[in-house]
């Protein structure tokens, strides 16, 4: 009974490992060698969907401090990362306070607004309060990626909160 | 309708102020916060310098250990099959030393015969007489807005805030924030990285922009200047950072989007080791 309940405690740090590994480490899904314009947000479906569905797994706290720790290592400004996680995590508590049923559709499309609105709130501070330039075409595509994996990182997410963590959604 | 404002309210207030469980903390005090950090970070108060500059160099360390298992296992693999090709890369490198020898004969002359003609010329270069830093490269982490790297020296070796960074002799990007053990390299092809450079028989001047992309661009070149390929680029020195010579890389005579690029010697997906170069800065000291 204790190693089942050890078990579940490993699984169900995973997505919080995941997003912390992400933050602070050289793996990352920047993946121009692949194809030129290929780059996604995985932290951001990662904070979305959890907060969907398993509120009790993904901290808060725990989203703003990957976001501080991305910051340093990406050399942004400090904190800018983690208003963003917060905007979309602040998406997702909303939608999820609001609806009962979630399906793959539904959560696709809120996603999308989520995502528009933790982008435009990354860039214009970055851009009125930064000497830093950044490409708007590498933000649009970033974008699109990010909206056009979330499907599979969903189906992904699902399967692993079915055999490992259980039980029904939030 | 009154009805569906209360709703909305209610979820946007919960949303906000909602604890409870793996949620320490609501949403609302958490942005905030992040804005406070993020403000006192930006207008770049004393004591924020000193804080960012400790988180920095703790970060970087554990981002390096943290990164490890990703760099051992390539580096085993790759160590795996070089075993197997040792004798015959034995020859290789043989013959390499061999070329690098008469090669370095070759540079002995022409450096003595540059001193020679620099004296004539009266303009004795106050950055020759430099100090170089060799240090490792602890996080290249690929983004697709920022293209730099964390090195594991800082002001703590002299390191400064806009030090040129090569790699075996060519240039692949300056210091842009000095840690007291870490710095970080904006590189060559980062869209925030400008250079003034010299081409071709002519020394003509331009400016080399990082466009995001693996070969940066040329800019600003002379009016009707055709760029045929293989030319190589150096730099200028004009902005009193870059030793004026250093090599930087070769032009492609591509055409379209693509126009005016320069392929760099140096790979900048490719560095384990890089050098610092210590000189005395005229105009970015930090």
């Amino acid at each position: 009974m204790s190693k089942f309940n050890f078990l579940n405690k490993i699984y169900n740090i995973g997505p919080v490992f995941l997003l912390y590994y992400l933050s602070i480490s050289e793996v990352d899904t920047n993946l121009e060698k692949i194809f030129e314009i290929f780059t996604f947000n995985l932290p951001i479906i990662i904070i979305y969907f959890w907060i969907l569905k398993r509120p009790s797994i993904m901290g808060t706290g725990h989203i703003f401090f990957s976001g501080l720790i991305n910051d340093v290592v990406m050399g942004f400004p400090l904190g800018i990362s983690s208003l963003s996680n917060l905007v979309v995590c602040f998406f997702s508590n909303y939608v999820r306070n609001k609806s009962i049923n979630t399906t793959i559709a539904s959560d696709w499309f809120t996603f999308f607004i989520a995502l528009i609105f933790a982008n435009i709130v990354f860039f214009s501070l970055l851009n009125n309060f930064s000497d830093t330039i950044i490409s708007y075409s590498k933000i649009s595509y970033n974008t699109f990626f990010t909206l056009f994996l979330f499907p599979i990182f969903w189906l992904l997410f699902t399967i692993y909160q079915m055999n490992f963590i259980g039980g029904k959604d939030a | 309708m009154a009805v569906s404002r209360d709703d909305f309210s209610i979820a946007f207030r919960s949303a906000l102020l909602q604890r409870g469980g793996a949620q320490k903390f609501s949403i609302l005090s958490l942005i905030i916060s992040a804005i406070f950090i993020f403000f006192l970070d930006v207008y770049g108060f004393t004591a924020m310098k000193t804080v960012r500059s400790v988180v920095n160099d703790v970060v970087f360390r554990i981002s390096y250990l943290a990164s490890s298992p990703v760099r051992i296992l390539p580096t085993a693999n790759e160590g795996l099959a070089k075993h197997f090709y040792l004798k015959k890369e034995n020859e290789e490198l043989r013959q390499v030393i061999e070329k690098y020898k008469s090669l370095e004969l070759n540079l002995e002359f022409l450096s003595n015969e540059n001193k020679n003609l620099r004296k004539i010329l009266d303009s004795e270069n106050d950055n020759s007489q430099k100090n170089i830093v060799l240090t490792k490269v602890l996080i290249d982490k690929n983004s697709p807005f920022l293209k730099s790297i964390i090195i594991n020296k800082g002001t703590k070796a002299g390191v400064l805030k806009g030090m040129p960074v090569t790699k075996n002799n060519y240039l692949i990007g300056r210091i842009v924030d000095a840690n007291y053990m870490s710095s970080r390299v904006l590189l060559l092809t980062d869209l925030n990285s400008r250079i003034p450079v010299t081409l071709g028989q002519n020394d003509s001047q331009a400016i080399l922009s990082g466009s995001g992309l693996p070969n940066p661009k040329l800019e600003y070149l002379p009016e009707g200047y055709e760029i045929t390929e293989g030319v190589s680029v150096f730099a200028s020195g004009k902005e009193g950072i870059f030793a004026p010579g250093t090599p930087i890389g070769k032009t492609k005579a591509n055409k379209g989007k693509y126009s005016n690029e320069v392929k760099l010697f140096v790979d900048p997906n490719q560095l384990s080791f890089v050098t610092v170069h210590l000189i005395r800065l005229n105009k970015e000291k930090n």
